[in-house]
C-alpha cells in the first residue's frame, strides 16, 4: 500500500476503495452482478415456451347431434382450447373444474339441433373459471371463436333457403366488420411486453437494497463516514467514488440483459437506443440515491434493506406490469408516480416495443432526471446534518483513512 | 417435552422482543396486508379512454360512436380529423385506441353492402386490448343484427325466425368463481399466500441468525436439535394460526373477494404449509448465517417465485422442467392448492396431491435443518468448553 503522505484525496481514491471492498465481498460483488442476471435468465426461460395453448376443457353434449358433434370439433380446432374429456353431468364437470383438470365446461343443450333449425335461438353454455383470469380467458377465446363460426353455417343455410345467392348471403352476415389491429405488438405476443417490463422490477428491488447495503457499511460506524469523506475530500466526490462501481457494474447487467433480449430473442427495438440509454443510466442513479438515502436515514442497516425491500417488492405491481395503471385507484396511481421504475418503465415501453416520436419521449427521462437529482440533493443535506450532529462530540479527532477494518 | 416448550416460549419472546423478525412477522404482516392489494381493488378496467376519427360524418357514424361510447368498457374522449393525429394521441398515451369510421359508412349500411370500420388498440396490455376490441365488436355485432333482421325481413323472411336469424344459437359465457372476471379476486388469493411465505420465510431465517437463534445460549443446554427444531416449529405454528386465517380469510372478507371456501379445510392445509415454509426458512439461516444476507437474498428472490407460481404466467405455459424445480418451493403447490380450497370451494380432496407434496417439503426441510443443526453443535462442541456455555446461560438470565 502506498505510504500516508502519498495519497491524495478525491474521486478516484474513494473509486479504487470502493472496488477493493467489492472484491473482498464476493456477496455483495455476485448480488450485484450475478443474482440479477440469474433472475433474468430464469425470467426468459418461464417465458421461452410463449403463451399456453391448447388449454383442456370439458364437453357436455346432451344433445348428440351433427351440429353438436361440429361445435365440438370447432372448438377442439382452435389453437386456444382442447376438449379434454366428455363429461356425463354437470356434476362430474363441477369435479373436474375444482380439481384444475379443466378450465371450463361447454354446455350442449338437449334437441339443440332441433330448435336451432326451428329458429328457437336454444343457448350453448360456456362455464369457464376466471379465477385463473388469464387462463380463463383463454379458453373463452378459443370457445367464442368457435361457437359464432358454427352459427354461422346454418345461417347461411337459412338465407339459400330462402333462395338468396351465396354471395350476396355471406356478405349479409356481418354487415358491419371490425378490422381490429393490435398496436405494438402485431402478433400479441405478451412475452415482449412482460420481459421488457420485468427488467426494471428485477433491477429496483436489486439497486436499491444493495445499495442500502453497500453505503449501510459506511453508515454503521461514525469513523467510516468521516474516512469516507476526507479520502473524497469533500462531500460530492465522495459520494460519487461511493457510487460510481456499482453504477458501472449495473449498468453492464442491464446491457447485458438487454443484449440478450434485442439482439438473441430478438424483441424489438423501434425507438432510439440512446434514449434507452440515457433513461436506464438515469435509473439505475436514481435507485442507488434512493438505497443510499434510506440507508442513511435508518439505522440499523438490516432495517435499511428491510425497509428498501418492502418499498420495491410490491413495486411490480404498482408500476402496473400485471394490471394497467389506468385502472388503479388514486392512491395506487400516485404511489406508482413515486417509484423510478414506473417511468423507467414507460420510457422502456416508449422506445422498444412502441417506438415513441422524440418529441413525445421526454417525459418520462425528465421525471427520472428529476428523481436523480432531488435524492442526490436528499442524501447529501442528510450527510451534512449528520456530520454537524457529530462534529460536537469529536471534532477534533482526525480519521486515519488506512486505518479501516474489513468486515 | 419440557425442552419443547421452553424453546417455544423462548422463541415466542424473541419473535416480539427480537425488532428485525418483529418488523418483518407482524409489522410487515400489518403493512402489507393494507399496502400491497391497492393497485388491484378496482377489479376490472372501465372506461379506456379511445379516440374516433370520423370519415363518414353521417347520422350513422356519430350513432355508431355514441354507442361505442355508452358501453362500460370504453369512453371515446376525443375526436379526432385524421389517423395521423390520433396516433399521436396515442404515443402521447392519452388514449389507448383509435377507432376509424371509413367515409360513405352509412351509404354502403342503405346499399346493403358490408361496410367495415377499423380499430387500431394498444395491444401491449392483453387486458387493455381486450377491453377495447370486445367492446368495438360487440357494438358492431349488436347494430349488426338490428341490420341483418331488417334486411331478411325485407326479403320476406318470417319477422318470428328474422329476428333469431342473426344469432341462431346464442352462446352464454358464464364466468365461475370470480364472476366479475375482476384482478383483484384472480390475483389476492394467491398473492396473499406468496406474502404469508416471504415474510415467514424471512422472519424465520432471521430469527435464525440473530443473536440468541441457539437456545443453548440462553441456559437450556442439554438439548438435541430435534426438540429445539420442533419447539421453533411450534412457535412458527402458533404464530401463523393468527396471521394465516387474518391473510386468506378475513382480508378476502374486508376487500370483498367472492370466495366459496370453508374454513377448516383451509386451516387443514395450512398446516403443512408453514412447517414446510419454516423448515426452508431454518435451511435458508443455515446457508447464509447472516441477517443481513438471509434479507437481501430474501429480497431477490421475491418476483421470480412471484412469476414461477403460476398464477400471473399460466402454469401450462411454463416449461416442464422449470415447473418441477418451482415445487420444491412450498408457496407453488401452495397456492394452487389454497385457491382451490378458498376460493372454489373444493373439498380437501380436490387438493390431496399438493397437500401431500406439501407434507413431503416439510418433511424434507426440517430434517435437513435438523442435519445442519446437529453439524453445527458438533463443530462448535469442542471449541467451547461447558463452562463457558454454562457462564453465558447464567449471565443472560
Amino acid at each position: 500500500m502506498l505510504a500516508r503522505g502519498r495519497i491524495r484525496p478525491g474521486f478516484r481514491l474513494v473509486f479504487w476503495r470502493e472496488v477493493g471492498w467489492l472484491r473482498r465481498r464476493p456477496f455483495l460483488l455476485a448480488l450485484a452482478t450475478i443474482v440479477p442476471l440469474a433472475q433474468m435468465v430464469f425470467l426468459a426461460a418461464i417465458f421461452s415456451a410463449g403463451l399456453a395453448t391448447r388449454l383442456p376443457i370439458g364437453v357436455l353434449d346432451l344433445d348428440s347431434s351433427d351440429l353438436s358433434r361440429t361445435i365440438i370439433r370447432m372448438v377442439d380446432a382452435t389453437p386456444d382450447s382442447a376438449v379434454a374429456v366428455r363429461v356425463g353431468d354437470l356434476a362430474e364437470g363441477r369435479s373436474l373444474i375444482l380439481s384444475g383438470k379443466i378450465h371450463g365446461l361447454l354446455m350442449l343443450p338437449q334437441y339443440l339441433q332441433r330448435d336451432v333449425f326451428a329458429g328457437r335461438r336454444p343457448e350453448v353454455v360456456f362455464f369457464y373459471n376466471t379465477q385463473t383470469l388469464t387462463t380463463g380467458n383463454l379458453t373463452v377465446r378459443g370457445v367464442n371463436a368457435a361457437v359464432p363460426t358454427a352459427a354461422a353455417g346454418i345461417r347461411l343455410s337459412l338465407r339459400s333457403a330462402q333462395g338468396q345467392p351465396l354471395d350476396f348471403a355471406e356478405a349479409d352476415l356481418q354487415p358491419i366488420p371490425v378490422q381490429t389491429n393490435a398496436l405494438f405488438n402485431p402478433t400479441l405476443n405478451y412475452v415482449y411486453f412482460l420481459l421488457t417490463a420485468l427488467i426494471p422490477s428485477v433491477l429496483q428491488v436489486i439497486m436499491v437494497t444493495t445499495s442500502a447495503y453497500s453505503v449501510g457499511l459506511d453508515v454503521e460506524t461514525p469513523h467510516r463516514l468521516r474516512i469516507l469523506r476526507s479520502l473524497g475530500g469533500g462531500l460530492w466526490p465522495a459520494m460519487a467514488g461511493k457510487i460510481l462501481p456499482y453504477t458501472i457494474l449495473f449498468m453492464l447487467v442491464l446491457g447485458l440483459s438487454d443484449t440478450l433480449l434485442f439482439r438473441v430473442l430478438e424483441l424489438p427495438l423501434r425507438g432510439h437506443p440512446w434514449l434507452l440509454i440515457i433513461a436506464g443510466l438515469l435509473f439505475v442513479l436514481s435507485c442507488q440515491l434512493l438505497g443510499a438515502l434510506l440507508a442513511l436515514l435508518l439505522k440499523p442497516t438490516l432495517t435499511a434493506v428491510s425497509i428498501s425491500t418492502l418499498v420495491t417488492a410490491p413495486a411490480f405491481g404498482f408500476m402496473g406490469i400485471g394490471f394497467p395503471r389506468l385502472g388503479m385507484n388514486a392512491f395506487a396511481y400516485g404511489w406508482g408516480e413515486l417509484l423510478p421504475g414506473t417511468w423507467y418503465l414507460t420510457a422502456r415501453i416508449d422506445q422498444t416495443i412502441r417506438g415513441t416520436p422524440v418529441d413525445l419521449s421526454w417525459k418520462p427521462l425528465l421525471m427520472l432526471a428529476t428523481f436523480a437529482i432531488g435524492l442526490a440533493g436528499l442524501a447529501a443535506w442528510r450527510l451534512v446534518s449528520m456530520r454537524s450532529s457529530a462534529r460536537p462530540i469529536d471534532a477534533r479527532s482526525v480519521p486515519g483513512p488506512l486505518a479501516e477494518v474489513p468486515s | 417435552m419440557s425442552g419443547i416448550l421452553m424453546v417455544f416460549r423462548a422463541e415466542i419472546h424473541r419473535i416480539f422482543t427480537v425488532k428485525p423478525a418483529f418488523s418483518v412477522l407482524i409489522l410487515g404482516a400489518a403493512f402489507y396486508a393494507l399496502f400491497y392489494p391497492q393497485p388491484y381493488l378496482n377489479e376490472a378496467l372501465r372506461n379506456v379512454p379511445i379516440a374516433v376519427v370520423d370519415r363518414d360524418g353521417t347520422q350513422s357514424s356519430r350513432d355508431f360512436t355514441r354507442l361505442v361510447d355508452a358501453t362500460p368498457d370504453v369512453a371515446v374522449t376525443e375526436l379526432m380529423p385524421d389517423v395521423a393525429s390520433a396516433e399521436r394521441e396515442v404515443y402521447a398515451r392519452r388514449v389507448d385506441g383509435i377507432l376509424v369510421i371509413p367515409q360513405y359508412f352509412e351509404r354502403d349500411l342503405l346499399h346493403g353492402r358490408p361496410s367495415p370500420v377499423a380499430l387500431y388498440a394498444d395491444a401491449s396490455y392483453f387486458l387493455i386490448y381486450q377491453r377495447v376490441s370486445g367492446a368495438v365488436a360487440a357494438v358492431a355485432r349488436t347494430l349488426g343484427a338490428e341490420i341483418e333482421t331488417a334486411r331478411l325481413i325485407a326479403i320476406g323472411v318470417d319477422p318470428a325466425i328474422a329476428a333469431a336469424a342473426p344469432d341462431p344459437m346464442p352462446l352464454t359465457a358464464v364466468p365461475i368463481f370470480n364472476p366479475e372476471a375482476g384482478y383483484a379476486t384472480y390475483v389476492l388469493p394467491a398473492a396473499f399466500v406468496l406474502i404469508l411465505q416471504q415474510m415467514l420465510l424471512m422472519g424465520v431465517g432471521l430469527l435464525g441468525t440473530l443473536p440468541g437463534a441457539d437456545p443453548a445460549d440462553g441456559g437450556t443446554r442439554g438439548l438435541t436439535p430435534a426438540p429445539i427444531i420442533a419447539g421453533k416449529l411450534l412457535a412458527y405454528l402458533a404464530l401463523e394460526a393468527v396471521i394465516l386465517p387474518i391473510y386468506l380469510i378475513v382480508l378476502p372478507y374486508l376487500y370483498g373477494l367472492p370466495r366459496l371456501g370453508e374454513t377448516l379445510p383451509i386451516l387443514i392445509f395450512a398446516v403443512p404449509f408453514v412447517l414446510a415454509v419454516a423448515g426452508l426458512g431454518f435451511v435458508v439461516a443455515g446457508i447464509f448465517r447472516r441477517p443481513i444476507r438471509v434479507a437481501l437474498i430474501l429480497a431477490a428472490l421475491g418476483l421470480p417465485l412471484f412469476m414461477v407460481a403460476g398464477f400471473s404466467w399460466p402454469s401450462e405455459a411454463i416449461p416442464p422442467a422449470i415447473r418441477m424445480v418451482s415445487y420444491l418451493v412450498p408457496s407453488t403447490l401452495a397456492i394452487t392448492g389454497f385457491v382451490k380450497l378458498s376460493q372454489l370451494g373444493a373439498p380437501l380432496a380436490a387438493a390431496n396431491s399438493e397437500l401431500l407434496t406439501l407434507c413431503a417439503l416439510a418433511v424434507f426441510y426440517n430434517l435437513i435443518a435438523l442435519l445442519l443443526m446437529a453439524r453445527k453443535t458438533r463443530a462448535i462442541d469442542p471449541t467451547v468448553s461447558e463452562t463457558a456455555l454454562i457462564g453465558t446461560g447464567h449471565s443472560t438470565q
